[in-house]
């Protein structure tokens, strides 16, 4: 039954990669806030969660934010969550800080913060 | 082609809609649950196991449950697929399962157009249910794991 083994190992090296790489929840990030600056490189937004490319300095981050109805009612619209946007992004980093990884709490544009997760702050 | 699949309408909905994702989620689990929970049983009495119980009735219940699973767990697979047809597409885990669905799929359709699973040989009956569990476990796994890896 080799058609079985290829599968369930690489179902396995996934389940042991998990905690690195599982988007959902806070469970894989520090517990610490942390505060990016950067531009926009690169947008992907819509369900089940919006991921940007930052280029903060000379490196770039992996910055997810919030779906849809999540982005919209911290009052973000997608021209503001496009490339050449420059912004502040304040939330946990993966814990394996090289992941360069980070989900963000709020968003700061200009003058104005934007709360993604205001039951948090 | 896959930014094509990106414009459709259906694509657009399931990206910014506030409940459309969620509850065609929900409606995968529900297939693959009623798919998996149905098709598992049978395997097992079809590989060798309860065979006190008499395949027939058994086989009446559990063949739709598992069919009316997969026919959700299809229509709702490729609305999520329309989320992020590219992001998909551009996985080999993704594929991998595709082809176990397909395995698994085309595994019970042959032998629902050839013998039928009534006068199918034991032998063939074993084959039968091997080759499912050896798909549908798997592709269930793989599936969950999409969520969790890059």
């Amino acid at each position: 039954m080799s058609a079985l083994r290829l599968p369930l190992s690489a179902a396995l090296v996934a389940a042991l990669a998990l905690p690195a790489l599982a988007h959902h929840g806070w469970r894989w990030t520090t517990g610490d806030n942390i505060e990016l600056t950067g531009v926009i490189r690169e947008a992907d937004l819509g369900n089940p969660h919006g991921v940007l490319t930052v280029e903060a300095e000379d490196e770039t981050w992996t910055v997810e934010v919030g779906q849809p109805w999540r982005n919209e009612r911290a009052g973000l619209t997608e021209a503001m969550l496009a490339p050449g946007v420059e912004a502040t992004f304040i939330g946990e980093p993966s814990a394996d800080l090289e992941d360069r990884l980070m989900k963000a709490e709020r968003i700061r544009i200009g003058e104005r913060m934007h709360e993604l997760y205001p039951e948090r702050s | 082609m896959w930014e094509t699949l990106a414009a459709l309408p259906p694509a657009e909905a399931m990206r910014t809609g506030r409940w459309l994702y969620a509850w065609v989620s929900a409606a995968h689990v529900a297939g693959l649950a009623l798919l998996v929970g149905a098709i598992l049983p049978l395997d097992l009495r079809l590989i060798g196991l309860r065979r006190d119980l008499p395949l027939a009735p058994l086989a009446a219940l559990l063949v739709p449950t598992a069919a009316t699973g997969l026919a959700v767990a299809l229509v709702s697979g490729a609305l999520l697929f329309l989320a992020g047809p590219a992001d998909y597409a551009g996985r080999w885990l993704f594929w991998g399962k595709m082809g176990l669905v397909a395995l698994g799929a085309g595994s019970a359709l042959a032998l629902h157009l050839g013998p039928g699973l009534a006068l199918a040989s034991p032998a063939r009956r074993r084959l039968a249910g091997a080759l499912s569990l050896a798909a549908w476990a798997p592709a269930l796994l793989a599936g969950r794991m999409l969520a969790f890896t890059d």
